[in-house]
């Protein structure tokens, strides 16, 4: 199959983009990497009247440190994102996300603000910027707003994004690395596939072993990724114990409601998550320091 | 309107290109139909294949996702400029076996050059790694894999080392003899072809499992479109507008009339230019469905799907020996089982494509295929012509594992070039490559056998229907395979099975590596298990008691000379007790991983089931002293031609280097049957052998000389010499035949069997092979998973002709059958696209270990049995039974997804 005909643009800068935007609104679709809308043009699946190619911003190809945030353009590819310094040291839970997507090719082209945009249920980059709660960046002609990952990402294949929108940045809190540690543990049926369920942890530690600060993410039990907040606030109870990751996941299992899906039912994609996000809290834990208590 | 851009430019192979982008124009659209790199090939459009990976700036990525006016300014490389970059990975391929039908293999290249430039002597974990996207159904990977790590050591190109000398090609590890273009992106595959002046055709498809249909005003809509397209429906067939792989079977229409009995069947044919057809709305195309009530796997039944077929039951196969019944009755031991298993695709990574034109009086069809002759008699059938005004040249086949037996795009692109005199092209999309072609049968199958206290087998019963879909395809060929081999390689006094082919309106199910064989062998082996288990006896043992030997009757009554089943399982049990002891160890620590070791056998007759399936082989010299052999045994990768022309060239005496080959053009060489039923090895094999056999006696006949005289090809002068004296037959001076030959010979051989009586008893085949294989697992009893950590494959080929392409079929059998048994699930309308029907890639594969045996079959040339079937049969069962034993867990419907492992672990706790 090919395509449906349509226009074509190529801005050489955000604000020619964000003025094409306004100019052609719901009719026009943005490129970006092309390594989901591209098959679903080539399939038909979309058809818009104009397409605007984003790929020469190239002034939204960065990852900038500050002191306390990471921000990354949006056009950042994913085989950046995996072997960034800045990233590979203050957002590690991202580099190993970004290196998990798909294969080697779609790695090249692929990005970060294609990525949520497109906002499939089961992608490990929505997951790892609600789970470390990420500020998304949109442009239009009338100026700039940010809005935190988990009110952007709205259901399936949904965001909160106006026609005449654009998402130029990700901005990540840079967390604390010391006692710090974080896990990602995805379920797909073979490797480089899109995970059927995943989960993401980051958690610090204080001196005495006792958790600090905690956030915990599920992908793929829901229309879309999500914290489990009411699971993050750390118990008074000293340093976890040896039931502690298990315990967690048990009862984040039990606050998931699955969907049942051919080949996958929901019980089973429960059982997913509490063994994957299990596994993540280890992961975490143990990155984090041996314990102390 | 996609408007063409200014001027672009890209770099192609180092060479500055002018190209004309458009918007929503994929950069391999451009290199294949604008600049002719055909060698780029596309298998999917969606990124799921690899197929079309280039590199861009140096960094490997999917050219069917990448819009081409992205390369304005870059610099590309294709496969067809990878000789000058990384010139002995291309050798290297060749050397390991990488390539077998080649339709992957530019992209593996591409991926492969795009890692060593950075990374010259790279690991396995880096090789896959860096080629994961890229997918081959044919290979099972791992001479991929040895092949980019080993090319850093590869010879300089141009140092070809000297093939076999004469009389030492059969056994020698040779590399394909029609290797070369598959790696340099030559190889012209249905689609690479496009004659001048030629118009596309798409089809019209059912979007419904079962329609009534009406057509509107087809000239209207054909008329409104903003360019001059044709359309054809049913009422345009000149001839019969039915089509099937069986005379007595024939029910398929090349384009339904009023009814629809599976998606993706297609009602027309719309013919244009490429560009006229890209601008219409297909959406817009004047027909009205009324769905019908469907049903598409065997769960209930549905009204008659063809007249005549009460029931739906399109046929059953009966084999009977004995008394089953009694037998079971008085056995120590029992084991039932009912076993479901899925639609399985072939996905093959090239969709159907092919080009037909007008040649004088005669129509010209150059497709994918495996059978160019019932190919060319179908078409000519559709079209009322007479057969030899369809001439079908086989374009290289990228794959085809069965369902390339069957027409497909044939009489539609036939049918528009008849209509419109001008060359045709049809290139199935992915989607309508897998909704529209055929499947391996989904079977619900029911066994029950018994043995007595020493373990010996004393009967049993065995009763599957399968759902051969809407249409007969081969669905009568399987269900009267089935019940001859459901009893395994195993001595069975009292037998008793049956085979129904039902059908639904799923997709036809057809031919597909085994013909139902693979799913019977689940019922058998897995039970085979039980039994050793009651009986207290090892479960390899347990096999070995009850194996084949000569002068034992098969189910049928039949006593093959030959079987080799023993010596295989008896290959396996060093292997056997070492995974047994480790598997062991390792499961000491309780952990959640368990690991586990099954074994499984297989037979397979080679051939028709008792029916005749003749080859007839062609060879000659010319007199410029060329030696011609006419090789019409498709070759779809598995390496017909190379060993066919083993095979002749040492019946022949001249080395096998020297043996030009001539495909399977219809007009050309004389018919070689279908390659199907691992036939080709032996029956064209054994043709071949006997025409350069014949060849030699005429050679010999004419110098005066011995039957030991050695032969030698130098010019035009054939030397026949002995260590007595030598003579020359100068070649020039000898008449040229009607074929162009100055010597020639032609044989026909037909495997002798004798048909099935009503009980199946008879001798159904001249010749069997036989096999067994061990899997040993890993299982992860908390998520269900289950890794294969590897297989070891022992093969009774009676003669290893050629050792490379051997273990070639053995490595892809294997990962088909992996496949089948842990992923596998094609569901109609659900799963027509390579991201959500998954077929193994290389992280999924085992290490692979594969022993041949050589036990030498009294008919098979040279003591030649057939493979290609053989390999994927036992690989699904040994996994079963390694999951059962490293868990417990009985897993009775295939394939045997996470959640399915993970409650029969439960069930078994």
């Amino acid at each position: 199959m090919k395509p449906v005909a349509f226009d074509y643009q190529r801005p050489a800068s955000v604000e020619d983009a964000v003025a094409l935007l306004q100019a052609h609104g719901r009719s026009a679709k943005l490129l970006s990497g092309g390594q989901s809308l591209g098959p679903m043009l080539n399939m038909r699946l979309v058809r818009p009247e104009v397409v605007i190619d984003l790929n020469d911003l190239l002034e939204l190809d960065y990852v900038r440190e500050a002191a306390d945030v990471i921000e990354i353009g949006a056009l950042t590819r994913h085989h950046r994102l995996a072997t960034a310094p800045e990233i590979l040291r203050a957002l590690p839970l991202l580099a190993y996300a970004a290196a998990t997507i798909g294969h080697f090719a779609i790695r090249q082209r692929g990005t970060i603000g294609g990525s949520l945009v497109h906002a499939d249920p089961a992608a490990q980059l929505p997951l790892v910027a609600v789970t470390l709660a990420a500020e998304i960046v949109l442009r239009s002609a009338a100026g700039t707003r940010s809005i935190p990952a988990a009110d952007f990402l709205q259901n399936v294949m949904t965001v909160d994004l106006n026609e005449d929108e654009m998402v130029v940045a990700i901005r990540f809190p840079k967390p604390s690395a010391a006692k710090a540690g974080w896990g990602m543990r995805l379920f797909s049926r073979r490797r480089g596939d899109f995970a059927i369920v995943s989960a993401a942890v980051w958690l610090r530690r204080n001196p005495d072993g006792r958790l600090a600060d905690m956030r915990l993410g599920l992908g793929g039990v829901a229309p879309v990724p999500f914290r489990l907040h009411d699971l993050e606030d750390p118990d008074d109870e000293g340093a976890p114990g040896e039931s502690w990751a298990s315990d967690l996941a048990g009862q984040a299992a039990q606050r998931v409601e699955p969907e049942d899906a051919p080949g996958l039912p929901a019980v089973y994609r429960r059982e997913l998550a509490c063994n994957l996000l299990r596994g993540a809290l280890t992961d975490a834990l143990s990155l984090a320091g041996e314990r102390h208590g | 309107m996609n408007r063409p851009f200014g001027k672009c430019q890209m770099r192609v192979n180092g060479a500055e290109t002018p190209f004309a982008a458009a918007p929503g124009r994929r950069l391999s659209e451009v290199l294949r139909e604008d600049l002719g790199l055909t060698g780029t090939k596309v298998g999917c459009d969606a990124g799921d294949c690899g197929a079309c990976t280039v590199l861009l700036d140096g960094a490997a990525v999917c050219a069917c996702l990448t819009p081409s006016v992205r390369a304005d300014g870059a610099e590309v490389v294709t496969v067809e400029g990878l000789g000058a970059l990384v010139p002995r990975l291309q050798r290297s391929f060749l050397r390991h076996g990488a390539a077998q039908c080649g339709i992957c293999t530019p992209g593996m290249l591409v991926a492969a050059a795009g890692l060593l430039r950075g990374t010259p002597a790279p690991d396995r974990a880096e090789v896959e790694e860096a080629l994961g996207g890229v997918l081959c159904r044919c290979t099972g990977y791992a001479k991929i894999v040895d092949a980019v790590c080993d090319s850093a050591f590869e010879a300089d190109p141009g140092e070809a080392s000297p093939g076999p000398a004469a009389g030492a090609a059969v056994g020698a590890r040779l590399e394909r003899l029609d290797g070369g273009p598959k790696v340099t992106g030559a190889e012209m595959y249905g689609a690479d072809h496009l004659p001048e002046g030629a118009l596309e055709v798409r089809a019209i498809r059912s979007p419904h499992h079962a329609a009534r249909f009406a057509l509107g005003d087809v000239a209207a809509w054909a008329a409104a479109a903003p360019a001059p397209v044709h359309v054809f429906t049913a009422a345009d067939i000149p001839g019969e507008n039915l089509f099937g792989t069986i005379p007595v079977f024939v029910d398929q229409p090349a384009l339904a009339e009023a009814h629809v009995r599976q998606r993706g069947e297609a009602v027309a044919i719309v013919v244009g230019e490429t560009a006229a057809l890209d601008a219409l709305d297909f959406a817009a195309f004047p027909v009205t469905w009324q769905p019908e009530e469907a049903v598409t796997d065997l769960s209930a039944p549905l009204p008659d799907l063809h007249a005549g077929r009460p029931g739906n039951e399109l046929i059953r196969g009966v084999v009977r020996c004995g008394d089953a019944i009694m037998a079971l009755a008085g056995a120590a031991h029992v084991a039932e089982v009912t076993v479901d298993t899925a639609y399985v695709e072939h996905a093959y990574i090239e969709p159907e494509a092919g080009t037909a034109w007008i040649d004088g009086d005669t129509l010209v069809i150059r497709a994918c295929t495996q059978a160019p002759v019932m190919d060319r008699d179908e078409t000519a059938k559709v079209l009322g012509l007479p057969a030899e005004r369809v001439r079908v040249i086989p374009a290289a086949t990228g794959g085809g594992f069965g369902a390339k037996l069957d027409l497909s795009l044939q009489p539609l692109i036939g049918l528009a070039a008849l209509k419109t005199g001008r060359p045709c092209r049809m290139v199935y999309s992915r989607a309508e490559s897998m909704a529209s072609t055929t499947k391996r049968h989904p079977a619900r199958m029911t066994g029950r056998i018994g043995c007595d206290t020493a373990g010996r087998v004393t009967g049993m019963t065995f009763d599957g229907d399968f759902n051969t879909g809407a249409y007969a395809s081969w669905g009568p060929t399987v269900a009267v395979r089935v019940p001859v081999h459901a009893s395994g390689p195993y001595r069975m006094e009292h037998y008793h099975a049956v085979a129904r082919a039902m059908h639904t309106n799923g997709p036809a199910a057809g031919a597909f590596r085994g013909f139902g064989v693979p799913q019977a062998a689940l019922v058998q082996e897995t039970l085979f298990d039980d039994l050793a288990r009651a009986a207290g006896i090892d479960r390899l043992e347990f096999r070995l008691r009850n194996a084949l030997v000569d002068g034992d009757r098969t189910v049928c009554g039949q006593r093959p000379g030959g079987i080799g089943i023993r010596d295989c399982l008896v290959a396996l049990s060093v292997a056997w007790n070492r995974a047994l002891a480790e598997a062991a160890a390792f499961n000491e620590a309780q952990g959640v991983v368990r690991r586990g070791v099954g074994v499984a056998s297989c037979w397979y007759g080679c051939g028709n089931t008792g029916l005749p399936n003749p080859s007839t082989v062609r060879v000659g010299i010319t007199a410029a002293g060329r030696l011609v052999l006419h090789q019409g045994a498709m070759d779809i990768g598995q390496g017909a031609n190379t060993v066919v022309a083993q095979l002749c060239a040492d019946a022949l005496g001249l080395p096998v280097g020297q043996v030009s080959l001539v495909d399977g053009d219809t007009a050309k060489t004389p018919d070689c049957g279908k390659t199907s039923a691992s036939r080709q090895t032996y029956v064209t094999g054994k043709a071949a052998m006997l025409a350069g056999r014949a060849l030699r006696g005429t050679i010999l006949a004419m110098s005066n000389m011995g039957e030991d005289a050695a032969l030698s090809l130098e010019g035009d002068v054939l030397r026949v010499h002995d260590g007595r004296g030598s003579r020359d037959i100068r070649l020039a001076d000898l008449p040229v035949d009607a074929h162009g030959y100055v010597l020639a010979a032609e044989e026909t051989y037909d495997p002798p069997t004798v048909g099935l009586d009503a009980d199946g008893q008879g001798e159904p085949y001249a010749v069997y092979g036989y096999g067994a294989q061990m899997a040993e697992v890993e299982v992860d009893t908390a998520l269900g998973t289950v890794k294969v950590r590897r297989m070891t494959a022992a093969h009774d080929l009676g003669r290893v002709v050629n050792p490379l392409l051997a273990e070639g079929q053995v490595e892809g059998g294997i990962a088909q059958g992996l496949g089948m048994a842990l992923m596998e699930e094609y569901v109609p309308g659900r799963t027509e696209n390579l991201h959500d029907y998954l077929i193994p890639t290389f992280g999924d594969m085992p290490e692979i270990r594969s022993i041949f045996v050589e036990k030498p079959d009294p008919e098979g040339p040279m003591g030649v049995k057939g493979l290609g079937e053989h390999v994927l049969i036992p690989t699904a069962p040994a996994i079963l039974n390694a999951i059962r034993h490293a868990t417990g867990a009985r897993i009775t419907r295939l394939p045997a997804l996470p959640h399915r492992v993970l409650a029969a672990i439960r069930a078994a706790r």
